[in-house]
């Protein structure tokens, strides 16, 4: 994989990337405001939302056997998976006992997280993505880059290419006609598939049902079709009851689409009962920690609350001029800037912390108020501790001590820089500064200091 | 597999000593589920229906909202709930060769999809369906539109109120599925999308007390 600074150069470099990524935040960001105006209370939902996620993180093993207990007793066959090649492994294993051959997939970000399409299809099975945004990254070879809208990236002309080359449809950019093609192409698929795999949005612990919420209504077919269902979770996606669960739904849609409800809210509790003429016959849950549990040992413990809406990706004005891509890795933006290094390590991500302005947008819009900017600091520290000083900062830095606790040297050596930067200065900006100052040029200009100091103006006006 | 269990739940018995983690207030405040009266809820649940681009009507009579189904189904292939669980009478009209056939291609090939509702929810205009014998989760799902029908009684103003006095109903059955509005995506440049797997319209008939 390119490095971040490569990635980030890449993506800073594509115009229609640019514009597509300004207008889809945009709009998102002013739809999220104005559905949370209309929500009365917003800030007692938002801060029971957050105690009730900070309390069962707290206990997390206690919460975690409760719900398994309930899953178990609701019929459901529950898994445990410390890496995600094990989830996987349990997953690959159930197709192949089922003599599966096509496996339906509704949006998952521990699905994403774990790379299992790949899994799926190396052990020989048909994997089809029935999320619209996913179906065409799936048919393109490409990688999500939003959490919610998977290719916010993409324009309607590329989608219009993609869709003519592999689905032999006639061009069309209208968005929709082009969901109509999905729709036909994936109804079949719908009526034949084996296996349906979901994630979850909120295990709910007192009745062990699992909580899904789309707006395409390809969860619902997932759940709802083929005979087996399996749902792949985070460990820490739980809340205690479906009162607590009210809290969450009333923030999800407002701050992912504006939505006061995605078109479908759906709690699944267990494989069909007698006398259902639908829903699978049996159902899988696989618990996945895959560094979670990592995670909750340190600093960056309160992430594990996050709801994964993409309200802080939205508002992020670095996720707005380098898109998802840039972030390597399955989550993006603000958000992926914590939780990345965190399931990962540091020592190979260590450069997303300073992805950030830490301007604290993103903590303003959580809906769980989850402290960002704290965390990203927090993993900064631990990236510099981690990384050795180069010699010649070092003695940079001592040397610049000596002058700064010397007023008259400190006066004079300003003085000289001062000079030798407005010489360089090209109509007010520096593009290329000398010694270690030219770090910060190679991807920025200079400000040229000001002709006369602060200090001057001081002196001479008290002087009169 | 359990020493995966074993192994989870220890590295997390020990995460929980170190973890940082605000010391947040007790959930005690939050807002009670807020409630309101049939007429209001009625009203709420129409502008809310009306917002979402969902044509409802208000019907006065039993024999009124069975002529409007038979209207807008129009001849068309129709797939629905089992007749004893209708509403208002409209099992009379659903002839025993439209009824949910278990068979998936069959399900697939309907035009129109008729259920009753569990429940209402004024505050967000959404119906609530429970799985359960004679009410196929395939109904209101694979026709490309939906009708349904509403009781005064069934109404909840909001989500919160529904899970309060419904607990016993939703533990009861597989599924329990809140439909807002038609099926939907944004997913090509935010361009608003009917339909893309569900339904892409809903209609919703509101009958009189009985």
């Amino acid at each position: 994989m390119p490095t971040f600074s490569e990635r980030v150069r890449t993506a800073a470099g594509q115009y229609t990337l640019q514009v597509a990524l300004g207008r889809a935040t945009g709009q998102l960001g002013a739809q999220r405001a104005a559905a949370f105006s209309s929500l009365d209370h917003s800030d007692l939902i938002r801060d029971g939302a957050r105690a009730v996620k900070m309390t069962l993180l707290r206990d997390l093993g206690r919460h975690l056997s409760r719900f398994e207990e309930r899953l178990i007793a609701n019929g459901v066959h529950v898994h445990w998976a410390e890496t995600a090649d094990a989830a996987n492994q349990i997953i690959v294993d159930i197709a192949t006992r089922r003599h599966a051959k096509r496996i339906l997939k509704a949006k998952s970000m521990a699905s994403e997280e774990t790379h299992l399409n790949d899994a799926l299809e190396q052990a020989g099975f048909q994997v089809v993505e029935t999320d619209l945004g996913e179906y065409i990254v799936q048919l393109g070879g490409d990688r999500p880059s939003h959490i919610i809208a998977p290719i916010i990236h993409l324009t309607r002309e590329k989608v219009a290419e993609l869709m003519h080359r592999e689905l032999q449809v006639p061009y069309s950019d209208d968005p929709q006609t082009l969901a109509r093609y999905a729709r036909e192409k994936l109804r079949g698929e719908f009526l034949q598939g084996d296996i349906g795999v979901t994630g979850a949005n909120f295990g709910i612990i007192e009745d062990g049902s699992i909580c899904i919420v789309t707006n395409e209504g390809n969860g619902r077919m997932v759940t709802t079709l083929p005979p087996v269902h399996v749902v792949l979770m985070g460990i820490e996606k739980l809340v205690p009851t479906l009162a607590d669960l009210d809290l969450f739904l009333k923030i999800l849609a407002r701050s992912a689409t504006g939505q006061k409800l995605t078109a479908y809210t759906t709690l699944v509790r267990g494989p069909r009962r007698a006398g259902d003429e639908c829903g699978a016959e049996e159902m899988h849950v696989v618990l996945l920690d895959n560094g979670r549990s990592r995670i909750l040992a340190g600093e960056t413990a309160e992430i594990l609350g996050c709801i994964r809406c993409g309200a802080c990706l939205n508002i992020c004005p670095i996720y707005r001029s380098i898109g998802g891509h840039a972030y390597g890795d399955t989550y993006q933006g603000p958000i992926g800037a914590v939780v990345t290094p965190g399931l990962k390590g540091l020592r190979d991500w260590k450069e997303l912390p300073f992805a950030s302005t830490l301007c604290g947008a993103c903590q303003e819009v959580c809906p769980v108020r989850l402290e960002i900017p704290r965390m990203l600091l927090s993993l900064r520290r631990a990236a510099v501790q981690e990384t050795a000083t180069s010699p010649q900062l070092k003695f940079a830095i001592k040397v610049f001590a000596r002058i700064a606790s010397r007023p008259r040297v400190y006066r004079v050596v300003t003085r000289m820089v001062r000079a030798i930067m407005r010489r360089r200065a090209t109509q007010g900006w520096v593009t290329e500064a000398p010694g270690l100052a030219a770090g910060w040029t190679k991807v920025r200009d200079l400000k040229a200091p000001a002709a006369v100091t602060f200090q001057e103006i001081w002196r001479r006006r008290s002087k009169t | 597999m359990n020493g995966a269990r074993a192994r989870i739940l220890a590295k997390l018995r020990s995460a929980q000593l170190t973890a940082r983690l605000p010391v947040a207030d007790s959930p005690h405040d939050r807002p009670e589920p807020a409630r309101g009266s049939t007429q209001e809820c009625i009203d709420r649940f129409r502008a809310e229906l009306t917002a979402l681009g969902v044509d409802c009507y208000l019907e006065g009579s039993a024999e009124g909202l069975r002529r409007r189904v038979v209207t807008l189904v129009d001849g068309r292939r129709i797939l629905s709930w089992d007749p004893d669980l209708l509403p208002y009478g409209l099992g009379s009209l659903v002839g025993s060769a439209t009824l949910g056939q278990n068979v998936r291609e069959r399900q697939a090939e309907a035009e129109v999809g008729l259920t009753g509702c569990d429940a209402a929810i004024a505050e967000t205009g959404s119906l609530v369906l429970l799985s359960g014998k004679g009410k196929s989760r395939a109904i209101s799902l694979l026709p490309p539109l939906h009708v349904a029908v509403v009781q005064p009684k069934g109404f909840c103003f909001s989500m919160g109120e529904f899970f309060q006095t419904h607990a016993e109903d939703v533990a009861a059955s597989a599924s329990c599925t809140f439909v807002t509005g038609p099926s939907r995506t944004a997913d090509i440049e935010l361009t608003l999308t009917l339909g893309v797997h569900g339904p892409g319209k809903v209609i919703v008939l509101i009958g009189p007390d009985d």
